[in-house]
């Protein structure tokens, strides 16, 4: 983990894309593993520390839903999806599985980059490193307990702070529906998403400054919702 | 079909001579009432095979050859025994119910099939050309980030056209196959509850692209209804309204967004100041492949895109919508979509109301 250069396991079948994936790593310092398999990469896991794993949902051996199943059964790596469109379903399923996030094929490095970097500090900050969050002009103490926008203190509920602070910590990536009604309002209230609607709303009057157009607190229609991350709008931009 | 329904015919009166022959070899072990059911065989297999018309035409044969042969008198085609005439007739009706059934047993067996096909081409096509773009669009990527391109402005823009090209065209397929979708399997939404406004945000956010020539306005309420649709669904068809007003209206000229309570329906709204419609095109833009006849030669297009933004939205138990007060008077595009209460009763701590 302390590697001076962060390694990255890259998965998927197809050659161009592991290409492009490690010239775009490498730029970035990173050290790039390939495998073109499930169990080549299975294989590359348990053979050498990981800081990151890329995996491609559709691997000619096993489904990459598989690779993400078994990588978490012993390690908590972050571990980011390249998927496809129009499968909401399975990117949800994913998630829950363990999966830190996803990019939706066709997709630009700058926009991997941002998942993955989100990726990594939250697994940082797991351990015990950067208490506070920054999003323009909101700011959350996960120590305190605290929430400012501008410097001024914002009275948040108990609720409202929950789920800002899941979504704060992490940050930069998204989180279902399902995870976050489970964790705010408990396991029998996973499918009463409207609450979920209704708080966002009311979190964004709080703290965003054009709540109908938020720049901090994102919707992933159909998924969950993703705290912005400082860089998030550089990388919005495409390059 | 001609060809298989004869073939079905010749094997089947090939059945019936061979089975004549051998009841006529064992006519003295076989009770003449079992020889109609026996009979049946072959009209069976013939209504299998070629359907109602080969099913009929060997019943007739079928109930010749008992009545020539079998039915007293024999070797006469006449009949004495009226219960015999009573199983001729049963025996023409089973013909007829049994050859529909198998028609229409065969006719979704040929659809299921040609489903499968179409599937397997659709699910082909979209690995087989989305995985060379993803390629492209990544390589693209990494390109516009190496130091030597990044200072080139010529090279950099070269590399950003590549990139945009490669996901318009990605855009381009994604459109045909929420048509041939459509059109094969029709739409299967899958409800939640959801906010307008993400939905307005996540379509102007795919579209953003193409809206960069166009000042845009966009007006959501912000105490709107949720609304309990397939999200995706929605923000597709919203897509294609975009995409639309960006095709038909001029560069720099403004387009409009909104999202309004109307009624008991919400309403999503595009609105540009472009070419309007004549009224011919108000009544037929729905149509599939139908493109207007003053933009056929000057604005490419497929003709597929306003078509699927209406089976997504009717699909979802929506409308949609165009008025234009003329040609050259600009377009307003609307999806209505109706408003159900929710259950308002979920449990908060005191604290959280």
């Amino acid at each position: 983990m302390n590697s001076p250069k962060p390694v990255v396991l890259v998965i998927d079948d197809e050659i161009q894309i592991r290409r492009f994936l490690r010239a775009g790593f490498e730029l970035e310092q990173f050290s790039v593993v390939e495998a073109e398999n499930a169990h080549e990469a299975l294989k590359a896991a348990t053979l050498r520390p990981l800081d990151l794993i890329v995996v491609d949902l559709e691997l000619p051996d096993l489904d990459g839903s598989a690779v993400v199943e078994r990588v978490r059964a012993w390690s908590t790596v972050p571990i980011i999806v390249l998927s496809v469109r129009s499968s909401e379903a399975e990117k949800v399923r994913l998630l829950e599985l363990g999966a830190d996030d996803y990019v939706v094929k066709p997709f630009g490095m700058a926009e991997l980059l941002a998942r993955a970097r989100a990726a990594l500090r939250r697994q940082s900050r797991a351990a015990g490193a950067e208490p506070t969050i920054r999003v323009g002009a909101l700011v959350i103490d996960l120590a305190a307990r605290t929430v400012t926008v501008r410097g001024a203190r914002i009275q948040l509920t108990p609720k409202e702070y929950r789920l800002l602070q899941l979504l704060a910590q992490h940050a930069g990536n998204v989180v279902t529906h399902q995870q976050l009604l489970k964790d705010v309002w408990g396991i029998r209230h996973t499918q009463d998403a409207h609450y979920l609607r209704i708080f966002v709303r009311r979190l964004r009057q709080k703290i965003e400054e054009e709540p109908t157009q938020p720049r901090i607190l994102l919707t992933e229609l159909g998924v969950g919702y993703r705290l912005a991350q400082a860089g998030d709008h550089a990388a919005d931009a495409r390059e | 079909m001609l060809k298989t329904s004869l073939s079905a015919i010749g094997f089947a009166l090939i059945l019936v001579a061979l089975l004549t022959a051998a009841l006529a070899a064992l006519s003295r072990f076989v009770d003449v009432e079992t020889v109609t059911i026996i009979y049946l065989v072959p009209v069976l297999v013939a209504a299998i095979r070629g359907g109602v018309v080969a099913a009929v035409i060997t019943a007739l044969a079928g109930m010749g050859a008992a009545a020539f042969f079998f039915y007293p008198p024999i070797f006469d085609f006449r009949v004495h025994n009226s219960i015999h005439l009573v199983d001729l007739v049963l025996f023409i009706i089973v013909a007829v119910v049994t050859g529909e059934l198998a028609t229409h047993v065969r006719a979704a067996r040929m659809r299921e099939q040609a489903d499968v096909l179409r599937e397997a081409l659709v699910g082909s096509v979209s690995h087989e050309l989305r995985t060379p773009l993803s390629s492209i669009v990544g390589s693209a990527s990494v390109l516009a980030q190496t130091p030597a391109i990044a200072a080139d402005a010529r090279l950099a823009s070269l590399v950003q056209g590549l990139r945009e090209e490669a996901e318009r065209l990605d855009d381009h397929i994604q459109n045909l196959l929420d048509a041939t979708r459509i059109s094969s399997e029709g739409v299967r939404p899958q409800p939640q509850w959801v906010d307008p406004g993400d939905i307005v945000n996540a379509a102007v956010e795919h579209k953003r692209r193409l809206l960069v020539a166009h000042p845009l306005k966009v007006v959501v309420g912000d105490d709107l209804p949720l609304i309990n649709v397939d999200p995706m669904l929605i923000e597709r068809a919203l897509g294609q309204l975009i995409e639309n007003a960006v095709k038909y209206s001029p560069p720099g000229s403004p387009i409009e967004l909104r999202a309004e309570p109307a009624g008991a329906s919400l309403r999503l709204v595009v609105r540009d100041v472009g070419t309007g419609l004549t009224p011919e095109e108000s009544e037929r833009i729905w149509e599939r492949f139908y493109r207007g006849p003053r933009h056929r030669d000057s604005t490419a297009g497929s003709g597929l895109g306003l078509w699927v933004a209406r089976a997504l939205v009717v699909a979802s138990g929506g409308t949609i919508d165009a008025f234009s007060a003329g040609a050259g008077r600009g377009t307003t595009l609307s999806i209505s979509l109706p408003v159900e209460p929710h259950d308002s009763t979920f449990p908060m701590d005191r604290s959280d109301e």
